[in-house]
């Protein structure tokens, strides 16, 4: 027999698995062979390490559960990475840098040209009171104000200038109401027949703005009629 | 018998009535008490007055002085002029402190350069030949306003019920308003007369242009509002009448 074929025999020679005339021969080689010797000398060790050793200590308990718990970790890993980090989607458009120039020089151009146009609008030269001005007159810089709640409309300055005047003709009534009593007659009477035109106007002004809120004129007149009353009420309140 | 004894007591009740016809005679003429003051005036002078009720006529004249007169209803009134920095102050309410004095009716002669500014609760108001910067006449309430031979840059004329009549002539740059809340307003002006105006007469929508009607005019607000442009419209007119007419007349 020669190193090969013992080498090869040496794994079944170990388990006891050759016949007796075969052992023989490789107990003979090995006798007389140093390098076969060494190398079945290895192979028993390790074959000793692995008899010598239970089989419990080489297979952990409840391993199918392990394994089932690993499998879950790694399953929830890989979903947590897809929710988190969706892979990314092709763009349907592509522009080359030439095209997102020009883009970006559009826009500056537009933004431009929308700041120019909003600041000389604010800036035209505004002759009347804003109260009594109308949404026709208004710029479009303070009707986009208006509409985002910065700046009161024409109409909303209209009724809170109605209330103050309404607050100053019941100051000035109230006082005319204690002087009236020393008036003569003619002077009473002139008076009440103004009051009563004044009343008219206002009344039939503040019908007109119920029914249509947009009507500037009729705006303008009741502002001016109740001026002219709270004017009558205090010129009188003197006598 | 009967007629014998009424005919002394008929007598005696004539003669009462003639007694108490001269003795109210004699109380009315003296209840009309008098002012007269006369006041020098310069070159910028004006004249600042304001009544209570009465009737309040103002003329230019050429001289350099201001004459006012006034007749009183009630002999308690008092009038009490003052003169400070060229501007002559009559108040009848200030002087009065508030009493009812019944009708003060003034006529007062100012230069024709003066400026007029009178004002009154009730009561007219004239104003005739005054060339001045400034005529201003307000009423509180009731009265009408006369402005004629007026050449002046700013004029405001303002009543509660009453007609406003202007005669004059438009200043360049000039500015007039002309306000009322029922009545009739009529404006006498030469045709050659340059201003931008807004007229507004919202209830009767009743505004006569006449010869000053042209392609400049603008109809708004379904015919409440009239505004337009003659010639190169350097003065600016603004007439507003509430609840009554407004006419343009060529001088």
């Amino acid at each position: 027999m020669n190193c090969d074929e013992c080498k090869g025999l040496i794994s079944q020679f170990l388990d006891n698995e050759l016949e007796e005339t075969q052992a023989a021969s490789i107990r003979t080689h090995l006798a007389m062979c140093g390098d076969c010797a060494i190398v079945c000398e290895d192979f028993a060790s390790i074959l000793d390490i692995c008899t010598g050793e239970s089989a419990d200590e080489l297979v952990p308990a409840h391993s199918k559960a392990m394994w089932c718990r690993i499998n879950n970790i790694i399953e929830n890993e890989i979903k947590a990475e897809q929710t988190v980090a969706p892979p990314p989607q092709k763009r349907f458009w592509q522009l080359s840098f030439g095209q997102l120039a020009t883009a970006l020089g559009c826009i500056a151009i537009v933004s431009s040209l929308a700041t120019f146009v909003a600041i000389r609008s604010y800036f035209v030269p505004q002759t009347d009171d804003f109260t009594t001005r109308s949404a026709a007159t208004q710029t479009t810089f303070e009707k986009v104000l208006s509409k985002v709640g910065l700046m009161e409309t024409p109409q909303q300055a209209r009724d809170r200038r109605h209330k103050e005047q309404q607050a100053a003709i019941e100051y000035w009534n109230a006082r005319v109401q204690t002087r009236r009593i020393q008036w003569d007659r003619a002077t009473r009477e002139a008076f009440d027949r103004n009051l009563q035109v004044i009343d008219e106007s206002v009344s039939e002004y503040t019908t007109i703005l119920n029914q249509d809120p947009e009507d500037e004129l009729s705006g303008e007149m009741l502002d001016t009629v109740l001026s002219d009353k709270m004017n009558l009420l205090r010129d009188f309140s003197d006598l | 018998m009967i007629f014998g004894s009424k005919t002394p007591s008929s007598k005696t009740t004539m003669l009462l009535c003639v007694v108490f016809f001269f003795a109210l005679f004699a109380d009315e003429v003296a209840a009309q008490k008098k002012f007269a003051r006369t006041y020098p005036a310069g070159q910028n002078v004006r004249l600042s007055l304001t009544n209570r009720t009465g009737t309040v006529t103002v003329e230019g004249w050429n001289r350099q002085e201001i004459s006012i007169s006034a007749s009183m209803e009630a002999p308690a009134a008092t009038i009490v002029p003052q003169s400070l920095s060229g501007t002559i102050f009559v108040n009848v309410l200030k002087d009065n402190q508030g009493k009812d004095v019944g009708n003060v009716n003034f006529l007062i002669r100012v230069p024709y350069n003066a400026m007029v500014d009178i004002e009154t609760r009730i009561g007219n108001l004239i104003v005739s030949n005054v060339r001045s910067g400034l005529v201003r006449a307000h009423i509180s309430s009731e009265g009408d306003i006369t402005l004629t031979n007026i050449l002046a840059k700013n004029v405001s004329a303002e009543n509660g019920i009453g007609d406003i009549f202007f005669d004059g002539e438009i200043q360049e740059s000039g500015n007039y308003r002309f306000s009322s809340m029922k009545g009739n307003i009529n404006l006498r002006i030469p045709f050659t007369s340059s201003f931008r105006f807004v007229a507004t007469a919202p209830s009767t929508r009743s505004i006569s242009l006449g010869a000053f009607a042209n392609s400049e005019t603008n109809y708004l607000g379904d015919g409440r509002r009239v505004i337009g442009k003659t010639g190169d419209g350097s003065a600016t007119l603004t007439v507003t009448n509430q609840r009554g007419t407004i006419g343009f007349l060529r001088r």
